[in-house]
């Protein structure tokens, strides 16, 4: 055996006992990418998104005692707001919320709204892709190094509008990390594995050890391809598997992991999907996600809708203001921005199935938390709910004002895929200056 | 097992042959696409003379395969593949290996998947568009599978005879006229852009001329000499999707001989335009021939500047991962051609060999530019415009997952791959979960990586079964194959996941790994770990 071939053994098995070498030295850059993060002011937004088109006359602008008004009664939720009678837990949080009553959009059919709603545009273009605003925003308030991803979406119902949901030219980094992705029929007893991050967990037979292994020898196979084949592609390669390494081995993935609640708190929130999606949203927040969305879906009431609103609120109700609850608590309630809406309002005339069905042109949507003056509505609709009659709010203004409440420019460009900067907002929008804080 | 065998079988087979000398270079050029391919080295090694590049090394023959299989057929090869290549001493290998690509029926999915995903973008993540994006794609697979000279397929989808119910506000109902063979299929070209001659009109502008106009709907163009009216004007060739306002014939009294048919509203104004090319200039108009025929004859005629310039752009573009002009439809000042004259010169020849595809792409994949290794030999090769070594590109999702496919030999149900033929993926399927996961819009050059696709190639069931030793086809059989020897599986593993054969270093390093048996001190899981590794590297994951 010559010398020469002596030492590249013994190389090899220095490679193949480096591993707790390599592993350290790469828990080092995760300490001090976290160190970084903690210096930055944390603002954060968390998305109720009621997919489906909720009837807005029945939750935020009852019309009682007119024939559209339908047979709810109204609560007080703070001086001069009053709310519907089924949301009586969030209407302890009154001073909170602001509800826009002006709300006044373009697009009745449910995935046009949906994409309006979402990312203040039309669809239709064949050219732009538009991000969503959980990208635009995560963008501007996320830490590209976190350890967590800045956009998290929970139990989103993209089937019908998935351009809608995604992060459009800012490309994939501004994607959302999706769990429970598409559950049209969750049930109680499956919500805590689909709250889980997809894939995050290695395979059973997969020992701690083999894995670490396998990473390391991974590890190598990349740096020698960047080595060779230096420029973006391989970069984001290995970054995207350094972040996704962390989450599976580091503290922070664990946030995932609702187990870690105490019972009555998870109660609290409900034994449901949005209830559990909740407070994995005011978890992640905690740990300074900068924007979480939340789907409840069923909003689509075209019969049989004052049953189904009652019962739908049942699960709102708890999980919203168990929300308000917590994010008050731990003293995040005022950096921490809820929005409240759908892709559209429903009609005030009730249909003959006792059902409303897809109305975009008078509604309301609410805005609470951080940066927003609450206890307030803003906007008036006429009498019979049918028309806006006083701040008159279209999508991109109501947008621009969720952007302002997050401390956000709504001005700002971004640079679009067909080579043109485009602003966060379109040109032209204007806050509701009323709401803001 | 029998399954397991024959792939055993097939890898011994292969693998057991000796390696060979490298291949000598192919003879001097002799037909139209060598020629093509000779004039392509011309300009590259002048731009890079002048710029003091020295361009990187010839590509070896396993990366060449690779690359070869992905651009052409979608998918990387299979072991067996790339080893009879490589074995090959034939001199003209690569040239037939090329044209041996081309006449597989995956050259048209492939091709016809990916002109769909550039042209019909909106189909691609909006269920209710999806289907017309299905349909056309249909459309564009016989046209690859046949061949057909991009001219007629372009004149066909703007001339189609069709009628537009535009009754439903909502949502227009385009009918091919019946007259049409094929019409459904070429019809979803409309139905995706919603039946309107505004959507229509920029599709085709930025499809067809490589000049995107949609900034123009609304206001003058900010970059490039386009304005408003002039978007407009070129919607107007698409206007009788409208529903005509005009005098029909037969009214009493004179009228044009288009009646309103070539005329269009500007969007929030009053005032109206005719359909008028860029240059400025009106067709004759006649009463037999409607706009779109007129727009068809001057798009695709032989004094048209933008039309054969860009077609063998996008082309280049497909082949080298970055356009000669880029992105490929915003000429402008700002945005220069890297080589003017050479992309001058593939327009001429595209359209001078009757807009023949598969002529084109032998010659950019006979050039010695396709041909240079991706591995950067000298700083000069760092800028992706000089075409110095082959730029890195990223897999589309189904690339991926096909290329996964040969690498591990799942087996996907013939329903499954019946349906993903035509352009649907079962969204539970494996399949269907890395199309859904990989999905991007991004410039193939600029792929970022997500940490959900991390995860899923990490942890995911369908690479867990792949690498698992029960589960598994293709690791099961080299673990099994009796009689090699630890080299013999490590070469194998490599050859079924990169198409190459390991280097000696790598050989000896992944060797002394499964000899020791890794972690768990188990031979064959320790292959299973290196079968891993192999899948989640970059080498396996992107285009090189």
């Amino acid at each position: 055996m010559s010398n020469l071939d002596l030492s590249r053994r013994q190389l090899l098995r220095v490679g193949a006992v480096s591993t707790a070498v390599s592993m350290s030295g790469w828990m080092g850059r995760l300490a001090r990418a976290a160190e970084e993060t903690k210096t930055k002011p944390k603002r954060s937004c968390i998305l109720l998104w009621m997919n489906g088109g909720p009837s807005t006359i029945d939750l935020w602008d009852l019309k009682p005692g007119h024939e559209n008004g339908g047979p709810y009664k109204e609560i007080e939720a703070a001086p001069g707001l009053k709310i519907g009678e089924y949301l009586p837990k969030l209407a302890k949080h009154g001073k909170s919320l602001a509800v826009l009553r002006g709300m006044s959009t373009k697009e009745g059919d449910h995935a046009r709204g949906t994409y309006l709603m979402r990312t203040g545009q039309l669809p239709g273009f064949a050219g732009i892709q538009y991000p969503s605003i959980g990208s635009l925003v995560s963008k501007e308030l996320g830490d590209p190094k976190a350890e967590l991803p800045n956009f998290v979406s929970v139990a989103p119902q993209r089937f019908f509008a998935q351009d809608a949901f995604g992060p459009g030219f800012l490309g994939p980094v501004h994607a959302p990390l999706i769990v429970a992705d598409n559950q049209f029929q969750a049930q109680a007893n499956n919500v805590d594995a689909l709250l889980k991050v997809a894939d995050l967990d290695r395979p059973k037979a997969i020992t701690a050890e083999t894995s670490g292994a396998r990473i390391d020898l991974l590890r190598e196979m990349q740096e020698e391809f960047a080595a060779t084949r230096p420029g973006g592609i391989a970069k984001s390669h290995a970054a995207a598997y350094d972040r996704a390494v962390r989450l599976m081995q580091s503290e922070s993935g664990k946030v995932f992991d609702l187990t870690e609640e105490k019972a009555e708190t998870r109660d609290k929130y409900g034994r449901n999907l949005f209830g559990q999606g909740c407070l994995l949203a005011r978890r992640l927040v905690e740990k300074g996600v900068p924007f979480v969305e939340v789907t409840l879906g069923n909003w689509d009431t075209h019969g049989n809708n004052f049953d189904m609103v009652k019962n739908l609120c049942g699960t709102l109700d708890g999980a919203w203001a168990a929300l308000m609850d917590d994010l008050k608590d731990r003293g995040l309630l005022e950096t921490t921005t809820i929005v409240w809406m759908g892709e559209f309002g429903r009609t005030p005339k009730i249909n003959q199935g006792k059902g409303r069905d897809h109305y975009p042109n008078a509604w309301s949507t609410v805005i609470a938390g951080g940066g927003i003056k609450g206890g307030q509505a803003v906007g008036k609709t006429s009498k019979d709910g049918t028309t806006v009659e006083e701040r008159l709010t279209p999508t991109v203004d109501f947008l621009a004002t969720v952007c302002k409440a997050c401390g956000i420019d709504f001005e700002k460009q971004n640079m679009s895929n067909v080579g043109r900067p485009i602003r966060i907002v379109e040109k032209g929008a204007e806050a509701v200056k009323e709401v803001l804080a | 097992m029998s399954v397991r065998a024959t792939v055993a079988a097939l890898l011994l087979c292969a693998a057991s042959a000796s390696g060979a000398e490298p291949a000598p270079m192919p003879k001097p050029a002799t037909d139209a696409a060598d020629a093509l391919a000779a004039l392509i080295d011309k300009h590259l090694a002048k731009d890079w003379e002048a710029r003091g590049i020295v361009p990187a090394e010839r590509t070896d023959d396993a990366e060449f395969a690779r690359r070869a299989y992905l651009d052409i057929i979608g998918r990387a090869p299979k072991a067996a593949e790339a080893r009879e290549f490589i074995d090959s001493t034939d001199p003209k290998k690569r040239a037939k290996l090329v044209d041996q690509l081309l006449t597989m029926p995956a050259h048209a999915n492939h091709f016809a998947a990916v002109t769909r995903q550039q042209w019909l973008p909106q189909t691609m993540n909006n269920f209710q568009l999806a289907q017309f994006g299905n349909q056309f794609e249909q459309y564009l697979r016989n046209q690859f599978r046949d061949n057909v000279p991009v001219d007629k397929t372009v004149r066909r989808i703007l001339t189609l005879k069709m009628t537009v119910n535009a009754q439903n506000p909502m949502f227009r109902f385009v009918q091919p006229d019946q007259s049409e063979p094929d019409g459904f299929n070429v019809s979803g070209f409309y139905s995706a852009n919603e039946g309107k001659p505004e959507n229509v009109g920029s599709a085709a502008s930025r499809l067809f001329l490589g000049v995107k106009l949609e900034c123009a709907q609304c206001h003058d163009h900010p970059f490039a000499p386009y304005t408003r009216e002039q978007f407009w004007q070129f919607a107007a060739f698409f206007a009788e999707l409208n529903p005509l306002t005009g005098p029909r014939p037969g009214f009493v009294g004179p009228i044009k001989p288009q009646s309103d048919r070539n005329t269009i509203g500007i969007m929030g104004t009053e005032k109206r335009v005719t359909a008028t090319f860029f240059d400025g200039k009106e067709p004759n108009w006649a009463e037999d021939r409607g706009p779109r025929i007129e727009l068809a004859d001057w798009l695709l005629g032989a004094n048209n500047p933008y039309f054969a310039k860009n077609m063998a752009n996008r082309m280049w573009a497909h082949f080298f991962g970055i356009g000669i002009l880029d992105p490929v439809d915003e000429p402008g000042e700002n945005n220069p051609e890297s080589h003017p004259e050479l992309i001058a010169e593939l327009g001429r020849a595209f359209a001078a060999n009757g807009y023949d595809n598969r002529f084109l792409i032998r010659a950019l994949t006979r050039s010695k530019a396709y041909q240079l290794t991706s591995k950067m030999t000298h700083p000069g090769q760092a800028d992706p415009r000089r075409f110095a070594r082959m730029n890195l590109k990223g897999l589309s999702p189904a690339q991926l997952f096909d290329s996964l496919v040969s690498a591990t030999g799942f087996r996907e149900p013939a329903q499954v791959r019946q349906q993903a033929a035509m352009g649907f993926a079962q969204p539970n399927s494996p399949r269907g979960a890395f199309l859904n996961r990989f999905a991007s819009n991004e410039r193939a050059t600029e792929a970022n990586t997500t940490i959900l696709q991390a995860l899923m190639l990490m942890n995911g069931t369908f690479i867990g079964d792949q690498t698992d030793l029960e589960k598994s086809e293709v690791l099961a059989a080299i673990v099994n194959v009796p009689g090699w020897d630890t080299k013999q599986r490590v070469t194998g593993l490599f050859l079924t996941a990169f198409a190459r054969n390991p280097t000696p270093e790598e050989l000896e390093k992944f060797t002394s790994y499964v000899e020791r048996g890794g972690p768990s001190g188990d031979k064959k899981k320790a292959l299973a770990d290196v079968f891993w590794v192999l899948l989640n590297s970059p080498e396996f994951l992107f285009n090189h």
